[in-house]
């Protein structure tokens, strides 16, 4: 049987290895070799010079990674405090409006992010859907939230929320009924419950989630371009412009290498810490 | 230590208003695909299907479907054959290196779709492959193969090992196995994926972006006309994008409702469901 | 003991939706009393008892502890405490830290809590150095210790355990039982126990409730349930017993069904006689009946052909098919084997002292 096991488990594993070598893990290193290529060239048989990473330093470019990277930390924050009562009715509370959520939620994740995105400009705009019917209503117009930095901070968080609702609620559902009773039969408070015993079963499940959003948010272009007008520029933003307008394919790999390894030493750290069997529902 | 009355209460309406959020702006483009005015403005004074009709005419919205369809579908089927021998690896074989396909998996997940898009579009640039609608469809695959691996894998840990054995037991062979046993056992699995393949595919953006050359799916088409002069055809083609992906959605929860009832007016004992 | 009951439970309802868990349960226990609920699944046992510890919510009636009403405190603040049947150890603390779990949510500090912790250890027979252990890493009986040490670090008025020992091999499990009964004297505290297996219930416990479908059935010592079982349901859960349906006749005798009566106006035969047409059931425990010899003679006699012959270790169980199609069972030591053979022709005896009857309304 192990024998077998292991030639149909690396048989199977094959296809799906193959495509991700051939279309994943070698475009990274080719955007590896491009950074450390000379400006402006669009070949990789240069001699390397490293001058993109100058460039990244030189002309300020940390800067939108800062957003990027703040946007994202403080909507990942955000979402986990919305998302943790909602996650923990769906694993605890709800039963058959778990399903129901459930499928509103993943619903919603097959409307192309940007047209939902869109539907927020018109919902939110001067002369939207609220301030439009509101000054129809009262004579009284009101600026719009649009084009700035809590909006797209808005947007992500909606845009990431089933990305961090779905594992936070797999988290919660880890944490069994028993051990919380046991807590406060022991003395506990409902608080000393979350903090002794709910958060740490559910770790993994927080992890995942938080992870998730954060990563994804990181790399974010939509919200930014779509909600937040021109009033901040992000990473992804950059790197699109470096490729496309700027013609510079080192530079625009470079700034791709510094947002990949941060997000990639994240990923790993989190990813080597969790058992993906447990977490998926292995049943033995 | 059942959640009290209010909570429950306060939960379920925060619940709804979770939904109603999520779904708030669809509403604001469905009224702005009826507006009859060229530049919108709500309240909308008056309503009409005009845009709708153009939409229909155009000759450049075909493209984007015809497109956008042939992407989704390669990548629907090509996903579920990938996936599930992927799922099989991933959760039912012990094999040597399964921890690190399991966390090779995860990786495009978690990878930033523009900046994966891009990687791609140097990578076909640098082999000498032009980008067409066929180099969107790799791409895609990238994103949504593990996706369709992983739902097809909830799907492989909920399996008994021991049916396999037992098939085994009584002689079958590997393939006879596979077909006879694993394929039906985690066929709801397959078709989930395929559907959450070919959805993904039909409203992904950031990946097509970059990839689909001279070609143009819709979510693309959309997305350009966002950020640079609007078409008051926006609304109603992104209205149009999601019906047909709820049409699909609805299809499919009618094909499986229909099977099931099939499969339960046949006598009793001949069902075989594994719930799970 | 003082006059007020130490805990009281008065006309206690629990209902589900349309469906009622529980019809009415009053109980009182004594302090320091090892009292054990039995009952089959589903008869509400566990329902009781997640009510006394709080984790659910009376929908009528009041419980009492020491004279004062605890049943709308939650259970965080109830000075009982309860032994799961999962055992609901922290899987993410180690031995100590879920022993000095109590402690620590009360303030304690950690060297008080560490030196408690080391005690109870001792007590439940665990080696200090099991402190630092994780709890996967504990056999199925050491967990079972170790839920045990963090309920007595509670240090509760009340100690409640639900079926905690079911999941245990049958060796490990008499063993516990044993040590259970033992710890309950060492601490002198009041244990209340459920289970379903009334072995269990009769190697610890000072009283016994037998209950059903969301009633007591009956409470009392368990000898008392073993001998003089209130209904026919109590007779056929506290283990094999032979039941005769019988009826009282005019002459103030009765009228077995299938059972031949020779003890009526003998004396001792007073408790068993019943006013003419009332039924009853007779019962009679397997290990009181004998194989009679010819010229024997007892207060009741069933003839029959012996069927089957079991090993039950120490015991030899036997079946015999009456005359009237019932089947008997007896029960001998194996020094008192029986040499009949299968399929033999046999006259079954035993006498009023060993007999009970059982009323049924």
């Amino acid at each position: 049987m192990e024998r077998l096991d292991r030639r149909l488990g690396f048989f199977s594993a094959l296809p799906l290895a193959m495509l991700l070598a051939v279309a994943f893990l070698a475009p990274l290193l080719v955007i590896a070799v491009f950074s450390v290529m000379p400006q402006r060239v669009f070949s990789l048989f240069n001699a390397p010079d490293f001058s993109a990473y100058r460039v990244f330093f030189q002309q300020g470019y940390y800067g939108p990674l800062a957003w990027s990277l703040g946007m994202a930390l403080v909507s990942t924050i955000v979402l986990f405090l919305i998302s943790w009562p909602l996650a923990y009715g769906m694993a605890k509370v709800f039963g058959r409006f778990t399903l129901v959520l459930t499928v509103a939620v993943v619903m919603s994740l097959f409307v192309s992010e940007n047209i939902r995105l869109f539907g927020w400009v018109l919902t939110l705009m001067k002369g939207g859907l609220v301030e439009g019917h509101f000054r129809a209503l009262t004579g009284v117009g009101f600026e719009s939230p649009l084009y700035n930095v809590p909006i797209i901070v808005f947007g992500l968080v909606y845009v990431y929320f089933p990305f961090m609702l779905f594992p936070l609620a797999q988290g919660i559902a880890m944490v069994p009924d028993d051990a919380r009773q046991a807590a406060a039969d022991l003395g506990a408070s409902r608080w000393r419950v979350l903090w002794e015993i709910e958060l740490p079963l559910a770790a993994p499940g927080i992890v995942v989630g938080c992870l998730l959003s954060f990563v994804l948010a990181t790399g974010a272009l939509a919200e930014s371009k779509l909600l937040g007008g021109q009033s901040v520029i992000v990473i992804a933003d950059e790197i699109e412009t470096a490729f496309t307008y700027g013609q510079n394919w080192p530079l625009g790999s470079a700034l791709s290498m510094v947002l990949i390894l941060i997000i990639g030493a994240l990923a790993i750290v989190a990813v080597t810490r969790i058992d993906l069997d447990t977490i998926m529902g292995r049943r033995r | 230590m059942p959640a009290s009355r209010s909570t429950k209460i306060a939960l379920y309406l925060y619940g709804v208003l979770a939904i109603v959020i999520l779904y708030l702006p669809l509403v604001s483009v469905g009224f702005a695909s009826v507006s009859r005015a060229r530049y919108l403005s709500f309240p909308i004074k008056r309503y009409s299907t005009e845009w709708y009709a153009r939409a229909l005419e155009s000759p450049t919205v075909a493209d984007l479907v015809t497109t956008s369809l042939k992407v989704a579908i390669i990548v629907t089927i090509v996903s579920m054959v990938i996936g599930f021998f992927g799922a099989l690896a991933f959760a039912r074989y012990h094999w040597r290196y399964r921890g690190t396909f399991q966390k090779l998996i995860l990786l495009p997940i978690f990878f930033p779709q523009t900046v994966l898009g891009l990687a791609l579009l140097m990578w076909f640039n640098s082999v000498g492959i032009i980008p067409t609608w066929k180099t969107a469809v790799v791409a895609h695959l990238v994103w949504i193969a593990p996706i369709a691996t992983l739902i097809i894998a909830i799907r492989a840990y909920s399996f008994d090992p021991a049916l396999e054995e037992a098939a085994r037991d009584m002689g079958a062979s590997t393939f006879l196995i596979l077909r006879e046993i694993t394929l039906p056992l985690l066929m709801p699995g397959i078709v989930a994926a395929g559907l959450f393949a070919f959805l993904l595919s039909w409203g992904n953006f950031p990946l097509s972006l970059f990839t689909t050359g001279a070609d143009s799916t819709l979510p693309e088409w959309l997305y350009a006309k966002m950020v640079s002069g609007y078409s008051p055809l926006v609304p109603t083609v992104g209205i149009m994008s999601v019906v047909g992906s709820f049409c699909i959605l609805i299809l499919a929860f009618a094909m499986t409702w229909l099977l099931r009832k099939a499969r339960n007016n046949r006598p009793k004992g001949a069902d075989n469901d594994t719930g799970g | 003991m003082s006059s007020e009951p130490f805990l009281r439970l008065d006309n206690i309802v629990k209902r589900f939706g349309d469906f009622t868990a529980l019809q009415g349960i009053s109980l009182d226990i004594n302090e320091g009393e090892f009292l054990t609920i039995v009952g089959p699944s589903g008869s509400g046992k566990s329902t009781l008892i997640r009510l006394l510890v709080g984790m659910e919510e009376v929908s009528e009636g009041s419980i009492w502890l020491r004279s004062e009403r605890i049943d709308e405190t939650p259970a965080n603040k109830r000075p009982t405490c309860m032994v799961f049947q999962s055992l609901a150890l922290f899987p993410h603390m180690t031995v100590g830290q879920n022993i000095e779990f109590p402690l620590k949510i009360r303030g304690e500090s950690e060297s008080s809590r560490r030196a408690r912790a080391l005690e109870l250890l001792e007590l439940l027979h665990l080696p200090a150095d099991y402190y630092h252990k994780r709890i996967r890493q504990c056999s199925g009986g050491e967990q079972q210790r170790v839920a045990l040490a963090r309920a007595l670090a509670f240090d509760p008025e009340i100690l409640f355990f639900d079926e905690p020992l079911s999941a245990l091999d049958y060796r490990l499990r008499k063993a516990l039982e044993k040590e259970l009964k033992d710890l309950h004297h060492r601490t002198g505290k009041t244990f209340v126990y459920i289970t379903h297996s009334l072995e269990e219930a009769m190697v610890m416990s000072d009283r016994i409730a037998i209950m059903r479908k969301g009633r007591f059935e009956q409470i009392a010592v368990a000898d008392e349930i073993y001998a003089r079982p209130i209904s026919r349901f109590v007779a056929e859960f506290m283990g094999e017993v032979n039941l005769f349906d019988v009826e009282g006749t005019a002459s103030g005798g009765l009228y077995g069904h299938g059972v031949e009566i020779h003890a009526n106006g003998e004396a001792g035969a007073a408790d068993i006689a019943l006013p003419q047409g009332e039924r009853g059931i007779l019962m009679v425990r397997p290990e009181f009946v004998r194989f009679l010899v010819s010229g024997e003679t007892a207060d009741f006699i069933v003839r029959g052909i012996l069927r089957e012959e079991y090993a039950l270790g120490s015991r030899i169980q036997y079946e015999v098919e009456a005359a009237s199609g019932s089947r008997l069972t007896i029960e001998k030591l194996r020094e008192d084997r029986f040499a009949g053979a299968i399929g033999s022709e046999v006259v079954l005896g035993w006498d009023v002292e060993n007999t009970h009857l059982i009323r049924e309304a």
